[in-house]
């Protein structure tokens, strides 16, 4: 038994691919995800999430609430117009807007419902719960604080119509002290506070979380079989028909051009196939959404497809295929929003998660299936990047099978 | 019909081909004898287009392979050493596959396969998938598919490599069923036996350079290998009695005597009745002709198969 045990780890340790696939491979991963959901743990620095602020009133009340706000720690407040904040908020760069309407100071003074409202992308559900979540908490310690006392003030100058004013300062101090060691507002104070809530893009419960599973599973697993199938081109040299190919009329270019045409055709079938189920099973909505989604597809299928032979023009062999794709694509499925979304990541984190194919194909899907944005625009551009992942790595494919396909002995 | 001359080949630090040159005439069929990596599949991708060789010139049917690979393409049929079929598809659907690379019309592709696969014996198999099949038919569908074009050359590495031997015969037959209706055909192989049965000119091939070629007479001549007459008799002979009674070279080792002929034939009888009027008993008698393989020893001092 020994003398198996010291073979088995003799020969484990010999193989350098299985070596690396059992230790390498699950630290670069530990790494890639352990960052993703906001790094190491004595990390102090507090990950803020961006909130737009429409200030319409421009009044000090409406300054001194939006200082409130930024000094929160996991808020950070970016002032701009409420046109280009829903403008942002369509196309996907931000997530949710606040908005002080005019006259929001006299309501505060009024003790009036409030003019204001928080506007916002229901596909990001839950990073928008979480901003909603300590915005709250925050507006009720600023604006809660200045609509109460304007209370108790006219409390006291309606109780006490009579009492001098150095009194009436010396009450309503003593009752402000005890009534902000409490920080709560009367039930009147809160209705009249409540924050209007607005879904940006038009509302479809629970359609959110099916077009992230769809979209998310869809797009990594297109990039799973992509790289098997491109891997054919490494099956064909080990068994010669490459070779064979190359003895034929047929142009080196053709064999590569050819793959690649049979990619992205399989590809299209595979997220066709994937939407059509989704629509039959789960009712997701793509009756009235043909054209744009049938782009998208084809722009996700020509990027997924040149990731695929790219990918198999590198490696030297389907061993290292195996270990390269699962690297790649697990990391790119985590920054690029497959696997969890990116918000949870921190910012430099989902900075980089445009580097991803399935960001842009994902924000893609969304863009027609959630934010029902025409063809055109940010579409456009999001179609356009995907186009061009695709181009620049079938001409880096060409390049590198020339170089190591085409070698052939 | 074919001209090789100087052909060079390196590949990073390894010269793979060192000066090659030879030529094969309309309807000949040349072999490439040479142990593993000595340069012949090499020589086979050159001439096949595969890629151009370093320096040197490569004519085949007057045209240029540097110049014109695709015009080249057109007449040459390569059967590549490996099994290069697509294993799940079935035998028809590969032969429909590698022929319509070259353009030949549906009608007449369709025709051309049916008779490739009466030819290679396989049409009542031909809807079986690759992978059912054994060896020797995965080869001969192998050599079928290089034929669809109907190629003026063509072009076999090492086809036999794993086959049983009756499987071999066949494709051994199949090829020589080819040259006679008048294919050039050049055959690599390690094989001497091989060689011996295919070809009418033989390149002897070894570390990237071709150190003999002929026919396999003229070869036996130019590496001066005799055939050698074994008799073994009662008691060891005296080699200067035998030597001075046959007027050939004698060598005796233990009860063995070794006669060194050029014709085996002719000197036979000679060598019986000289050992047996020397008094020689004689207890057996065998004849090692003078084969390839000899040839290959005396020429590149080693083994066909090391």
């Amino acid at each position: 038994m020994r003398k198996i045990l010291a073979k088995e780890l003799k020969s484990f340790f010999k193989d350098k691919r299985a070596f690396l696939l059992a230790f390498l491979l699950p630290i670069i991963l530990i790494t890639v995800f352990s960052l993703a959901f906001g790094g190491g743990g004595n990390n102090d620095t507090v990950r803020q999430l961006p909130l737009l602020v429409a200030d319409e009133d421009k009044s000090a009340v409406t300054i001194k609430t939006i200082n409130d706000i930024d000094s929160a720690k996991m808020i950070e407040v970016i002032p701009c117009s409420f046109d280009s904040a829903v403008d942002l908020i369509r196309t996907g760069k931000r997530t949710s807007v606040l908005v002080f309407r005019k006259g929001f100071s006299d309501s505060v003074k009024a003790m009036k419902k409030l003019p204001w409202e928080f506007q916002y992308d229901a596909a990001r559900a839950e990073e928008t719960g979480m901003l909603q979540s300590l915005l709250t908490r925050t507006l009720y310690g600023s604006v809660g604080k200045i609509m109460s006392r304007q209370a108790i003030l006219k409390n006291i100058s309606a109780q006490f119509p009579f009492m001098d004013s150095a009194t009436r300062r010396t009450v309503f101090a003593q009752v402000t002290k005890n009534f902000d060691a409490g920080n709560s507002a009367n039930n009147d104070t809160q209705n009249n506070m409540k924050l209007n809530t607005v879904s940006v893009v038009s509302a479809k419960p629970g359609n959110v979380g099916l077009v992230h599973a769809v979209a998310g599973t869809a797009v990594m697993m297109l990039l799973f079989s992509l790289t098997g199938m491109g891997g054919a081109l490494l099956d064909e040299k080990e068994q010669g028909t490459l070779k064979r190919l190359l003895y034929s009329p047929v142009q080196s270019s053709d064999i590569l051009l050819g793959k690649m045409a049979a990619t992205v055709i399989v590809a299209s079938f595979q997220l066709v196939v994937m939407f059509l189920f989704s629509a039959t099973v789960f009712h997701l909505q793509i009756a009235t959404k043909i054209v744009p989604l049938a782009i998208m597809i084809l722009a996700t299928a020509i990027a997924c497809s040149g990731f695929g032979v790219f990918l198999a023009t590198v490696a030297r062999s389907r061993q290292q295929l195996q270990g390269l794709s699962t690297l790649i694509i697990l990391s790119m499925s985590v920054i690029g929003g497959s696997m969890i979304p990116t918000f949870v990541m921190p910012p430099w984190m989902q900075s980089i998660s445009v580097f991803s194919i399935n960001y842009w194909s994902i924000q893609g899907f969304y863009d027609i299936l959630w934010r029902d944005l025409p063809i055109g625009g940010i579409l456009l551009e999001r179609v356009g990047v995907l186009l061009a992942i695709g181009l620049v790595l079938t001409i880096l494919s060409f390049r590198f099978f020339r170089k190591n396909v085409l070698a052939l002995d | 019909m074919i001209e090789v001359k100087d052909i060079y080949k390196t590949y990073g630090k390894t010269q793979a081909v060192k000066g090659i040159r030879f030529s094969i005439k309309d309807g000949e069929c040349y072999g490439l004898l040479g142990p593993n990596g000595a340069g012949k599949s090499t020589t086979i991708n050159m001439l096949s287009t595969l890629f151009p060789p370093d320096s040197g010139e490569i004519v085949i049917d007057g045209l240029d392979i540097k110049k014109s690979p695709g015009d080249v393409k057109k007449i040459l049929g390569v059967v590549p050493q490996e099994i290069a079929l697509y294993a799940n598809f079935t035998a028809w659907e590969n032969m429909l596959f590698w022929g319509g690379l070259h353009s030949i019309p549906k009608s007449e592709l369709h025709k051309k396969a049916q008779d490739l696969l009466v030819f290679v014996g396989l049409a009542d198999r031909k809807d079986e998938t690759i992978k059912s099949y054994s060896g020797g038919m995965k080869r001969r569908i192998n050599l079928a598919c290089a034929l669809l074009h109907s190629p003026k050359i063509l072009l076999l590495d090492e086809p036999t490599v794993g086959v049983d031997p009756q499987s071999r015969n066949m494709i051994f037959e199949l090829i020589e069923q080819l040259n006679r209706e008048g294919m050039t055909i050049i055959y690599t192989t390690h094989y001497m036996e091989e060689a011996e049965r295919l070809c009418d000119r033989i390149g002897i091939i070894d570390s990237g350079l071709i150190v003999a070629q002929g026919t396999l007479e003229e070869l036996k001549k130019q590496s001066e290998v005799k055939d050698v007459i074994v008799v073994e008799c009662g008691k060891t002979p005296d080699e200067s009695l035998l030597s001075a009674t046959l007027g050939l070279p004698v060598k005796a080792i233990d009860h063995t005597v070794y006669i060194e002929t050029s014709d085996s034939k002719k000197d036979l009888t000679r060598c019986v009745i000289g050992c047996s009027n020397a008094g020689y008993e004689i207890h057996h008698i065998d004849i090692q002709k003078a084969n390839l393989e000899n040839v290959f020893l005396k020429m590149t001092g080693k083994q066909l198969r090391d």
